[in-house]
């Protein structure tokens, strides 16, 4: 699953996402300490490193749900740094969440239709009208998602109350609901944690897909690194809220701070002579 | 069984999206139609007048602030005061002459306006925060409610005048009872459809994650004040029927926090977020304390005791009390969620262990 040279992001692709120079501390504690990163159009763009690195925080700084303490985002050549999350939301970015974040007690399929929502005109009035109101716009807008589910795999378990669906799939679910928005630039926040090798293939070639047919730039935190060196086209290694590496994915977490971020000083040094043998 | 999902393949996405998808449910809903539309015909007028009557007018009520409670998750014990505000608006505008049609909206909007103005108050706080800021709402609009240019003063009745409804004078009991079916008939129709329509998934998403229906581009602040606004509408316009049709003369004391604990008491009981439930919590919270008293007295008569009159003046709310708890202790999806346990065991039957 190498990624065609044709994809790879040359400096004359615009840039989707800029980050500089990004702080943001909880208490005393200093989750990111001055990250910066350009994301080019077209790109999958891994963000990885150790637990507790940061990577979730950055996504939720780009996002708008917690404003950095320092520094500026810029989306699409927008300056977003202050925006409400559901003010980005319109300007073409989608997510999904570590830990999912499905509307429960309602079916997969209004999961899905929700992610919609900015594209479609909810009104109470429009509700009280339905059949000369809300409906038609319900039938266009369920066609698209219909899409989806199609591309995602997920006609049988339509109808199924979300929380009754395995985790994997509601996984998946989550994935649909952020394409149905049709953003520009998708973020996911491992997409894959918890899942067995078929599953993360799966997935890996969904995301690929998407790229592809739907030309949407993709920013992807995940920690299992053959699915990183596979789909990813460039990547920044995490470490207590500092780039450490970035680059070519196998180049970047083959670097000696990268290994040492994630196994330990003694270790890493073990395996760096072992290499050198 | 009568239920049955086997054999029915939907082709159109509008078919599979109408109210009712399966047809023993349509059938079911019909035929409970065609009962309350011959009601007139077949119960007593005693009945149809006391008993009929103020259940469909509460079923509108609970059913408009379940709007609020399960469909935007916001709690509210101030919703009697809405009530009051539409009462007082619609019974001045209609002693003034308007129209009575006119009078009812101008009382759904006064309540909206004035409700919403408290919600956006109240919203910016949470869970028992907004249960106290709604309270004071209560408060505060019965204070208002009491003084002399809108009710007259804390004693003093409001009489409503004959009225009549696209011609149709709201004098006989019939009409009373077929304008109340109307209006509780439109609202539950309403409320069934927000279910399928964007702006009630997005109340929905509020409900459940408002995180992570923000990222997915709905306010939560304007959905839960377009919740508080709508739900106030409605509450204002049942509180108009509920004067000039079943009350006939209100004073400020039927606006209190008593009617909020009711209507609470018939979310709870009947199942939030449900549009059967409030018709099934509204009949319980209203008929039970009846059942209650009478067979109280009947003791007391049957063993000679003699039962304090206080007590069982305080019977009804001691029983909501005791109802509000049980349910959510035990099923706090209500009265609508265990007859949906029933119609899926049906549905499924006679597979006892599939899901739905
Ligand atoms: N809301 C919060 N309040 C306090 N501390 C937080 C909060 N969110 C994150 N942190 C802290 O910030 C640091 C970075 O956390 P973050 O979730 O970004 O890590 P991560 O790289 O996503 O890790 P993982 O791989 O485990 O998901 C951690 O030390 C975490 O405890
Ligand atoms: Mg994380």
């Amino acid at each position: 699953m190498s990624t065609s040279p044709t994809m790879m992001p040359t400096p004359q692709k615009p840039i989707v996402l800029t980050c500089h120079d990004i702080e943001r501390s909880f208490g005393g504690l200093k989750a990111l300490k001055g990250v910066s990163l350009n994301v080019h159009e077209g790109e999958i763009f891994g963000l990885v490193g150790p637990n507790g690195s940061g990577k979730t925080t950055l996504v939720n700084v780009v996002t708008g749900f917690y404003p950095p303490n320092q520094g500026t985002i810029t989306l699409f050549g927008e300056n977003i740094t202050h925006i409400e999350p559901h003010q980005i939301a319109r300007r073409g970015i989608a997510r999904t969440f570590q830990n999912l974040a499905l509307f429960k007690g309602m079916s997969v399929l209004d999961n899905i239709l929700i992610g919609r929502h900015i594209h479609m005109h909810p009104s109470a009035l429009g509700s009280f009208f339905y059949w000369w109101g809300a409906q038609k716009e319900e039938l266009a807008n369920r066609r698209i998602v219909e899409e989806i589910i199609e591309f995602m795999q997920l006609q049988d378990i339509r109808d199924e109350p979300v929380e009754a669906v395995p985790l994997g799939l509601q996984k998946r679910v989550e994935l649909a609901r952020a394409l149905v928005a049709e953003p520009r630039f998708l973020i996911l926040d491992e997409p894959m944690a918890g899942m067995n090798q078929e599953e993360k293939e799966y997935i890996a070639r969904f995301i690929l897909d998407a790229r592809e047919e739907r030309g949407v730039t993709i920013l992807i935190i995940e920690h299992h690194m053959d699915v990183v060196t596979a789909i990813c086209d460039r990547i920044v290694v995490l470490s207590y809220g500092e780039i450490i590496a970035e680059g070519e994915p196998r180049q970047a977490i083959s670097q000696p701070q990268v290994i040492k971020a994630y196994i330990g000083e003694r270790a890493a040094q073990r395996q760096m002579k072992g290499a050198a043998i | 069984m009568f239920y049955r999902r086997a054999g029915i393949r939907h082709t159109r996405y509008e078919d599979e999206r109408q109210l009712f998808p399966l047809t023993f449910d349509r059938v079911l809903i019909i035929a409970i139609l065609v009962l309350l539309l011959s009601a007139p015909f077949w119960v007593e007028r005693l009945y149809l007048v006391g008993y009929m009557v103020p259940w469909l007018i509460w079923s509108g009520a609970a059913l408009g602030l379940n709007l609020l409670m399960g469909g935007a998750g916001q709690i509210h014990l101030g919703y009697g005061a809405v009530i009051g505000i539409g009462a007082y608006t619609s019974v001045h505008l209609v002693r003034f002459g308007v129209p009575l049609e006119l009078a009812m909206i101008a009382g759904g909007l006064m309540s909206a306006l004035i409700g919403s103005i408290f919600g956006a108050a109240a919203l910016r706080v949470k869970g028992i925060y907004l249960a106290m800021a709604t309270l004071a709402m209560q408060y505060i609009v019965d204070f208002f409610t009491q003084t002399k240019i809108i009710s007259g003063g804390s004693l003093a009745t409001l009489q409503v005048p004959p009225v009549s409804f696209l011609g149709i004078s709201l004098k006989g009991d019939v009409a009373t009872y077929y304008f109340c079916f109307g209006v509780t008939f439109l609202i539950a129709l309403y409320m069934l459809n927000i279910r399928r329509t964007s702006f009630g998934r997005a109340l929905a998403a509020v409900r459940e994650k408002d995180y992570a229906a923000q990222i997915l581009g709905v306010s939560t602040y304007r959905y839960k004040l377009l919740a508080f606004w709508v739900s106030s509408f409605i509450g204002g316009v049942v509180g108009s029927v509920l004067a000039v049709a079943y009350l006939r003369a209100i004073s400020p004391d039927q606006f209190h926090l008593e009617l909020s604990v009711q209507l609470l008491a018939m979310v709870i009981v009947g199942g939030l977020g449900s549009v059967l439930g409030p018709f099934l919590g509204a009949a319980l919270i209203l008929f039970a304390p009846i059942v209650l008293n009478n067979a109280l007295g009947a003791a007391a008569s049957a063993f000679g005791t003699d039962i304090p009159i206080d007590l069982r003046a305080h019977m009804p709310l001691l029983a909501y009390g005791l109802m509000i708890v049980l349910f959510l202790l035990y099923e706090p999806l209500g009265l609508a969620k265990i007859y949906d346990n029933f119609r899926k065991y049906l549905l499924v039957w006679p597979f006892r262990h599939a899901q739905k």
